[in-house]
Formats: C-alpha cells, sequence, structure tokens
C-alpha cells in the first residue's frame, strides 16, 4: 500500500510548493517509487518548481474527466527515475475535482507508487478539503508567526475531522509539523516564534525546520527543488526530513544561530 | 450576622448540627402589569383554574419591574397566598430607596439573577425553604454531569456541552470556542474562547491550567484577553461574584 502524504497549511505561500517538490525527489533518491499531484487546480506552480512545465500535455482534471489516461499525464522526471509528476490544470477550477473520480485515481497510483505526495493548494475550501480527504499522514507546513500557526491549527482541526479518515472512524491521520522560513538569529531578537512556540501551540510532533535560506528562491526560478543543492541549509534540513519520515532518528540543524570563529569575522567569512 | 453567612457562597459554618450553603434555585416569577389588585387577582384565578395541582405551594417571587405607580406590597403578598403559592419575596431592577423601603415593610427583595435570598425569608418561610430544595434535587436543578473531549480542541472547532459540564483533556486553541451550560474544565492551555452556565447558571466557573484566553464568559458576564492581565498564563479558575467575574490561582 502506498502511503499518501498531503502537504498542507491552510495559509498560503508558506512553502507548500516547495515542500512537496523536494520531499519528493528526497524520497525518490532514496530508491522509492514517488508520485507527485499538484491539486491546485487553477494555479499550477509544482510543474515550475520541478522544472518540467514544458512537458506538461494532459493534466490531473484531464485525468478526472477521463480525457486522458494516467499514463499519458504523468510526467517521469528527468533527474530521478523514480519519480513522477501528476501536474493541475490551468485553466479549470478546483469544482473539477470530484471526491469518488480522485478516489479511483489515487487507488490506481498506489498500485505502481509507494508514495502518493499531494501539493494542496493554500485556503480550507473544496480545494484544500479534496487534497488532505484521502490522505494517511499529513506535513503541516507553517512559518513560525502566528497567523501561519493559526491557520495550520485549523487545518489540524479539519485533518481530524473532515478526512476519510475520520468519517470512516479509522485511526487518525498521521500529523507532522514541519516549520519553514526559520531564522534562528530573528528569534534570539524576538521577532519570530520560537521552535517550541510553535510545538507547543500546535503540539504535534516536528518533523523538520528548514532554515530561511536565499538557496530556495533560486532553487524555485530554476526548476531544480532546493534538495538536490547539497550545500545549502535549506538542502541538507530536507535531507534530514526525509530521514525522518523513513522512520530514522536525526538530530535537528539550524536551531541556533551560529556562532563565527574569529578567523572568519577576520576575512569576512 | 446571619446575614453575612448566608450572603457568603459556599460558605459551610462550623457548628455539628447545621450548616449554611449558598445554592441556585429555579424560583417562579410573576411579573405584575399593573397594581390593580382586582386585576390581578381576575388574571391569576383564570391561570391557576388551568392547572390548580401544578401551582400549589410553588414558591413565588413578584417581580414589580413594570410597575410604576404605588403599591400596596402586603396586599399583593396576601393575594398570591390566596392562591396558595408560598410567597418568597419581591424582585425587579428597581430603585435602592423602594428596596429599602421593601425590607422595612419586612418583606424580602431578591435580587435579580443573583438568587440572594433575605436571611428573614430563610427563616420566616421555611416551607418555602423546603420547597425549593425539592426543585433543586429535580433532573431540572444543576446537577450537570461531565463531557470529557480527548484531544486538543482546534481554531475553528466549536465544543458545546448541553445541560452538562465540560472537560477538556487537552489545550483549547486560540480561534476555538468550547461552551457549556455548566462548568469547564481545561487540562491544557485555554487560548480560546470559554463559555461556561450558557443557558443562565451564574454559579458556573471555569478552570484551566493556563490562561490565555480570547474571551471567558460566565451566565452572560464576560472578559476579553485585556481583563485576564493579572493571571494572564497562570492555572486559575474564574467565578462570579455578584455580577462580576474574579480569577483566583488555582495553585
Amino acid at each position: 500500500m502506498a502511503r499518501i502524504i498531503v502537504v498542507t497549511s491552510g495559509k498560503g505561500g508558506v512553502g507548500k510548493t516547495t515542500s512537496s517538490a523536494a520531499i519528493g525527489i528526497g524520497l525518490a533518491l532514496k530508491g522509492h517509487k514517488v508520485v507527485l499531484i499538484d491539486f491546485d487546480i487553477g494555479l499550477r506552480n509544482l510543474d515550475l518548481i520541478m522544472g518540467c512545465e514544458r512537458r506538461v500535455v494532459y493534466d490531473f482534471v484531464n485525468v478526472i474527466n477521463g480525457e486522458a489516461t494516467l499514463n499519458q499525464a504523468l510526467i517521469k522526471d528527468k533527474r530521478v527515475k523514480s519519480l513522477s509528476i501528476l501536474p493541475a490544470s490551468q485553466t479549470r477550477d478546483k469544482d473539477a475535482l470530484n471526491k469518488e473520480n480522485v478516489g479511483k485515481v489515487l487507488e490506481e497510483l498506489g498500485k505502481s507508487y509507494d508514495f502518493i505526495v499531494c501539493d494542496s493548494p493554500a485556503g480550507i475550501e473544496a480545494g484544500a478539503m479534496m487534497a488532505l480527504y484521502y490522505a494517511d499522514e499529513a506535513i503541516v507546513t507553517t512559518n513560525p508567526e502566528v497567523s501561519s500557526v493559526r491557520d495550520s491549527d485549523r487545518i489540524l482541526g479539519m485533518l481530524a475531522s473532515r478526512s476519510r479518515r475520520a468519517e470512516l472512524g479509522l485511526e487518525p491521520i498521521k500529523e507532522h509539523l514541519l516549520l519553514t522560513r526559520y531564522s534562528p538569529k530573528r528569534v534570539e531578537e524576538g521577532e519570530m516564534l520560537s521552535v517550541e512556540d510553535v510545538e507547543e501551540i500546535l503540539s504535534i510532533p516536528l518533523l523538520g525546520v528548514i532554515p530561511e535560506s536565499q538557496a530556495v528562491l533560486k532553487a524555485s526560478n530554476a526548476g531544480e527543488p532546493v534538495i538536490l543543492d547539497t550545500e545549502s541549509d535549506a538542502g541538507k534540513a530536507y535531507q534530514d526530513v526525509i530521514e525522518r519520515l523513513l522512520g530514522e532518528t536525526v538530530e535537528f540543524r539550524f536551531l541556533n544561530v551560529e556562532k563565527k570563529s574569529i578567523l572568519s569575522r577576520l576575512f569576512g567569512g | 450576622m446571619h446575614r453575612v453567612v448566608l450572603f457568603r457562597k459556599n460558605f459551610i459554618m462550623a457548628d455539628a448540627n447545621i450548616e449554611f450553603k449558598g445554592s441556585s434555585f429555579t424560583l417562579s416569577v410573576l411579573h405584575l402589569r399593573t397594581s390593580i389588585l382586582a386585576d390581578i387577582r381576575a388574571d391569576l384565578a383564570k391561570k391557576v383554574a388551568q392547572a390548580p395541582d401544578f401551582f400549589c405551594l410553588v414558591p413565588l417571587v413578584v417581580s414589580i419591574e413594570r410597575l410604576t405607580c404605588a403599591i400596596d406590597y402586603q396586599a399583593i403578598k396576601t393575594l398570591v397566598e390566596e392562591f396558595n403559592f408560598i410567597f418568597v419575596g419581591f424582585t425587579g431592577y428597581v430603585e435602592k430607596e423602594q428596596r429599602k423601603l421593601i425590607r422595612e415593610q419586612g418583606f424580602s427583595f431578591v435580587n435579580m439573577a443573583k438568587v440572594k435570598v433575605a436571611q428573614k425569608v430563610a427563616i420566616a418561610q421555611e416551607t418555602a425553604v423546603t420547597e425549593t430544595k425539592k426543585i433543586a434535587a429535580s433532573p431540572q436543578g444543576h446537577l450537570y454531569t461531565d463531557k470529557v473531549h480527548r484531544g486538543q480542541i482546534r481554531s475553528g472547532q466549536q465544543v458545546y456541552a448541553k445541560d452538562q459540564n465540560l472537560v477538556v483533556i487537552g489545550s483549547v486553541s486560540a480561534g476555538a470556542e468550547v461552551i457549556a451550560d455548566g462548568n469547564i474544565h481545561v487540562y491544557g492551555s485555554l487560548r480560546g474562547r470559554a463559555i461556561a452556565g450558557a443557558t443562565g447558571h451564574h454559579k458556573a466557573q471555569i478552570y484551566c491550567q493556563n490562561l490565555e484566553a480570547e474571551l471567558v464568559s460566565i451566565n452572560g458576564n464576560y472578559w476579553l484577553s485585556e481583563s485576564m492581565e493579572q493571571h494572564w498564563g497562570d492555572p486559575v479558575y474564574i467565578h462570579l461574584t455578584d455580577s462580576e467575574l474574579t480569577s483566583s490561582k488555582l495553585i
């Protein structure tokens, strides 16, 4: 059985798509068969981050409507063979999806993939509900600021009440907290909520802390998910996330301000 | 002396044979729209004739709030007793002077929404007290059972314990709402809204391990965050004294 993981947040612009892309590639690099689905119908972004926007012929909505087969719509990643992307439609809106057909597509994909990563749209409307409905696990992407935390809390309430698992009374969705755009320096200055603050409010297990990094924007624009940038802090932090998703215990990094040595200060490093 | 004792809620006298305790009861209130005795008598007779057993020996408080002209208090008391009611006292939002006048004439004045029966009534009208105690013992009294919610109550969620106390084993997030007709206990942080005694129960209380609420309300009296500064972040319970909210530390 494939693990269906939804990457969600409630609030927009916190890094859902960036994280989906990184996690998708990361899992595939570990040898797992992974499919990334863009649920943000009408605001197609995942293909850009993945750098496959020019290879989109058919999309998720075509498959739902029976206008194309899954194999026609799935785009094979050029970097990692075991990764496929199911892009969203840019011309339709979120009502184009319906529970029954989405369920069928996920079931079909489940036969040949180990992980199905669903990139949720922002908000708490039909589109976001559709993305989380069939999930087994949820990665709640949160920025260390109050509005993002509040929206994540709202989404956690939805996961516990509106998902298939909740409706059928099955074991609840496994929740993970992914804190993105974290800046230890600003936390120290009291401008940003700390990891502990967010953990205390949301009280779900921490999956990872991604430091604020220039590398993320660069990677997005280049269509090269940041996890492939193994030199960057953000890339390393995402690799830790993958290890934890696969059940390893990895110590958290980048939580504290790096102390510069006298030498590097002298040489402006 | 007695009066002070009676007015203190939950105060238990050290005496072995008797004890005074404050309790809240459901009492019938007769609202008068006129002070003309003949008219009141006619209406009362009609009402009582519909269900004589139901009204027999029912403790009755008479509200004079809507009356503007002179009132013969003794005559009203005699009149309701004629119909087999147990007269408890007068009530209504009236001027201080009028309240004083009523007391001077030997009648008790029951403050609205505060269930404070003056000491005179408690002693002089013993029958009334035993009668009201029967009412309290019935299921309509405030003997609430508990509704237990395990886990955090998230932003946007609402939990209502109808005719029950609410026990939350977990935190109540900002933007969440917990409502109970009885008490609310939060074994975690209270960051959202908590409304206790929602259908009118002024003895309802709110307990939490960490007070960071957006709003707390008991029987319609509420506080916003700014009123909670004194005990912000503390384990506290919130209760009503008269019609004002008070918070006290739990530990």
